[in-house]
């Protein structure tokens, strides 16, 4: 490839059509048609129908977890949790995360403190987070990042000696195991994504996991059950019901994660052997796991030796119709309703910060095949070789 | 147990009794519309053949501008339900810095909830005992400084005081959110529901006219709370990475919900025309029955025909609470009408305390009657015939009930 070839110079893009980084697996039509024709010929649609029903039960299996309680997202999963957990005044989360996370606790009154995170793992720095307690602390919503985990067994110690209530986002973490063991039962309970991007889809949708029975119940409350468990007295209630169309997606998702997830450990690894030559870049592999779904590619790029900064590396990419991503970017910390705050971040998070400017997501799932991910490698590697020309594109155009 | 019987002859033969049950398969008050199978494929087809689930699809775009066009306003929002359409509503409308939301006691279990989610304080207004829906006059008496926002809601059956209570919030200056879930397919002498206030809400559940298995949308004719509403449910995303406004979350509809709602949405005048008939049924039936009053469409505009709701007047021999559960028990899944009313319930968060004695007794006087896609003319035959059965036993029923309640 001459410099000349590249789309964002005038080239023809490497990619007729715009690669997206979500996994986005969905069944065949075939399969999508049989479990709807099912749904009207029971003419059962929602609350907790027959579908649902099954898949709580499958998942609860699969998971090793007494409790699964599935929702219409994770946020509001996450909503249902902190106010199921009784937790306020101010929680500790990492702000290397999506905002989601954060915006669940401002809807239920409870303040975030941003706690920085390890620079090799991604996961929240255990290490940073006794200089962040004090008396309105109740609480740890542990995040397990990018197929890997946040050391659950650690936080748990950590949490259980501070008498602190300790809670996961795993909305990355569908099918990941920690020593063996899967997570979904480290702390009081763990919140899972079905969003179409996960490797487990039910277009939208998520499920709660716990071991603690009057905690499941009162989650049941709190989402609206019809019939699921005896009511228990919760503060408020919402509607986080699952449909059974959400359900019966998230049931072939289910059957269907074996061979996704063993696509998406082919398709990584051959981005790790692929990308390990290249100067400036640094793919993340899954902390602290035994078993991943190698569901998200994220690297870092190191601007001095790659040449390029982040950004013009998106750039690049985005021209070729690679949908390459900023992940997380600005951070939560830096984002609308928390960044009027920031004063008390500004070196707090060094780590997360330094994350946000340097980490690109790159396509893997349904769309992206073996070629696709040679050639989004040579691109990078030619963008590599070629930075000063591209560079001095840049320059030209004042960015 | 699912041996039947086609009608009661002996008081011992209720189902409450031992006896066996009218309906083999229950009776909802849902309203469980089902369009066309192929029609919800083909619309299906379209998002998966872009391979966009969600996150404002192709599917969902489309039923905001169909349902735009329904009710005659120039925006809609679609939401994953109803509540949380009606939270996000109430988060954009609601004056910065006032503490209470005005809302009538006799409505939706959950709207208090809703309330609390978005820190607003429940202050309950009393209805109208026509109407069953707050006034002008009911919700002028709770306004004071800390009005943050006038949730006026629409009964079951026919609509509230549209014109009056949008005026007064005009004239108060404070902004005024329509519960519409009831009344998606009604007009009134002022207009289609659908562009009333500052915007109003309503609901896809598969219960509601309109089944989109879960989902709810608002509609407005302001541009700007139309952009807000679409960040908040997105987390306030404004394009790629970049958050603009707070208090966002995910509140997205899918896409196959929305082909859902489509295909019914196409099938809806026939649903409405089926709702008439079971409704006429009713009519005639009801007609001359001692101690129950159906309450009436006003069918002098366009009307859903959908629930049917009855009141028990003094005539009737039992309580209405009584003959919900014998009707339960049969397979009839009345409900009683928005009971117990919200102020009277417990509430772990702030409100305001009130004292509604009118709501109080309205919430024991009415019933709804199964309605929907599952019931026949000839169910409702027998639901008629079952209750007569009821007012003329009733006083060897209330007999036995308070036998049974002494052992």
């Amino acid at each position: 490839m001459k410099t000349t070839e590249f789309a964002v110079l005038g080239g023809t893009a490497a990619f007729a059509k715009m690669l997206p980084v979500g996994q986005l697996y969905f069944p065949s039509w075939d399969r999508y048609e049989a479990a709807m024709r099912g749904i009207f010929e029971r003419r059962y649609y929602t609350n907790q129908g027959p579908l649902t029903q099954q898949l709580e039960e499958r998942l609860q299996d699969y998971l090793g977890v007494k409790h699964a309680i599935c929702v219409t997202n994770a946020t509001i999963g996450l909503m249902m949790a902190a106010e199921a957990m009784e937790l306020s005044g101010k929680v500790v989360m990492p702000s290397f995360t999506f905002i989601a996370s954060a915006q669940s606790l401002s809807w239920t009154g409870i303040e975030p403190v941003f706690c920085d995170v390890d620079p090799a793992t991604h996961q929240i720095d255990i290490g940073k987070i006794d200089a962040l307690l004090d008396e309105r602390v109740t609480g740890i919503m542990g995040v397990n990042l990018w197929g890997g985990a946040c050391d659950p067994v650690a936080l748990e110690k950590f949490s259980q000696a501070r008498d602190l209530k300790l809670y996961f986002d795993s909305a990355h973490a569908f099918g990941c195991e920690v020593d063996n063991r899967k997570i979904a039962s480290f702390g009081s309970l763990e919140v899972f994504s079905f969003h179409a991007t996960k490797i487990l889809s039910a277009t939208e949708g998520g499920c709660l996991c716990t071991n603690d029975d009057v905690l499941a119940a009162r989650l049941r409350n709190i989402r609206s059950s019809y019939g699921a468990g005896k009511p228990v007295p919760v503060v408020k209630t919402s509607n986080g019901r699952m449909s059974e169309a959400q359900a019966a997606i998230a049931l072939l998702s289910l059957e269907d994660f074996p061979q996704n997830q063993q696509k998406n450990e082919t398709l990584f690894r051959q981005y790790e052997e692929k990308l390990k030559h290249i100067p400036g870049v640094k793919l993340i592999k899954p902390a602290g796991v035994t078993f991943s779904n190698y569901q998200y590619v994220v690297c870092e790029i190191d601007a001095n030796s790659f040449g390029l900064l982040r950004d013009e590396l998106i750039a690049v990419l985005k021209a070729e119709n690679v949908n390459a991503r900023r992940y997380f970017y600005p951070g939560a910390h830096r984002s609308a309703g928390y960044r009027d705050k920031l004063h008390e971040y500004a070196d707090r998070l060094p780590i997360t910060d330094q994350l946000c400017a340097t980490c690109i997501q790159l396509p893997i799932g349904a769309m992206v095949d073996s070629d696709a991910v040679n050639a989004i490698c040579e691109l990078i590697d030619k963008c590599q070789c070629n930075a000063d020309a591209l560079k001095s594109h840049f320059a030209g155009h004042g960015k | 147990m699912n041996v039947t019987i086609s009608t009661k002859e002996r008081v011992q033969d209720l189902s409450c009794f031992g006896g066996s049950r009218l309906f083999a398969k229950p009776k909802s008050t849902s309203s469980l519309a089902q369009p066309d199978f192929e029609r919800f494929l083909r619309y299906s087809k379209k998002f998966v053949e872009c391979q966009h689930y969600t996150n404002n699809g192709v599917l969902v775009r489309m039923l905001e501008e169909r349902l735009a066009e329904f009710h005659d306003t120039q925006y809609c929002v679609a939401f994953c339900s109803g509540f949380w359409g009606l939270a996000l509503a109430m988060t954009a409308l609601a004056l910065q810095g006032k503490s209470e939301i005005i809302m009538p006691s006799l409505t939706y279990r959950r709207m208090a909830d809703i309330a609390a989610w978005v820190r607003l304080k429940p202050k309950f207004c009393e209805v109208d005992s026509n109407t069953l829906a707050p006034i002008r006059q009911t919700v002028s008496e709770c306004i004071n400084a800390e009005t943050a926002l006038i949730m006026a809601v629409h009964p079951i059956v026919n609509c509230c005081d549209i014109e009056g209570i949008a005026a007064l919030g005009k004239e108060r200056g404070i902004p005024v959110l329509f519960d519409s879930v009831e009344s998606v397919y009604e007009s009134t002498s002022a207009g289609k529901v659908g562009s009333f206030g500052d915007a109003e809400c309503f609901s896809m559940h598969a219960s509601k006219l309109l089944n989109g298995f879960e989902g709810g949308y608002v509609t407005t004719n302001n541009a700007e709370l139309a952009h807000r509403l679409a960040l908040l449910r997105t987390y306030g995303f404004e394009g790629q990475d970049n958050c603009v406004i707070p208090g966002g979350l995910n509140a997205k509809l899918n896409e196959i919900h929305a082909a859902m709602a489509l295909a019914n949405l196409d099938e809806l005048e026939q649903l409405v025309a089926d709702n008439r008939q079971r409704y006429r049924q009713y009519q005639a039936g009801l007609a001359g029955m001692a101690g129950i009053r159906l309450l009436e469409f006003d069918e002098t505009s366009k009307t859903s025909y959908k629930n049917i709701v009855v009141e028990l007047l003094d005539g009737w021999p039992l309580k209405r609470d009584e003959t919900v559960a014998i009707l339960n028990a049969e397979n009839i899944l009345a409900r009683a009408y928005y009971s117990p009313p919200l102020h009277q319930k417990k509430m772990s968060y702030p409100f305001v305390p009130a004292n509604l004695q009118l709501t109080d007794d309205l919430a024991r006087r009415f019933m709804l009657l199964p309605c929907g896609d599952f019931v026949t003319c000839e169910d409702i035959d027998r639901i008629i015939q079952f209750l007569k059965f009821i007012q003329s036993n009733g006083a060897e029923i209330a007999h036995r009930l308070a036998e049974a309640e002494a052992k």
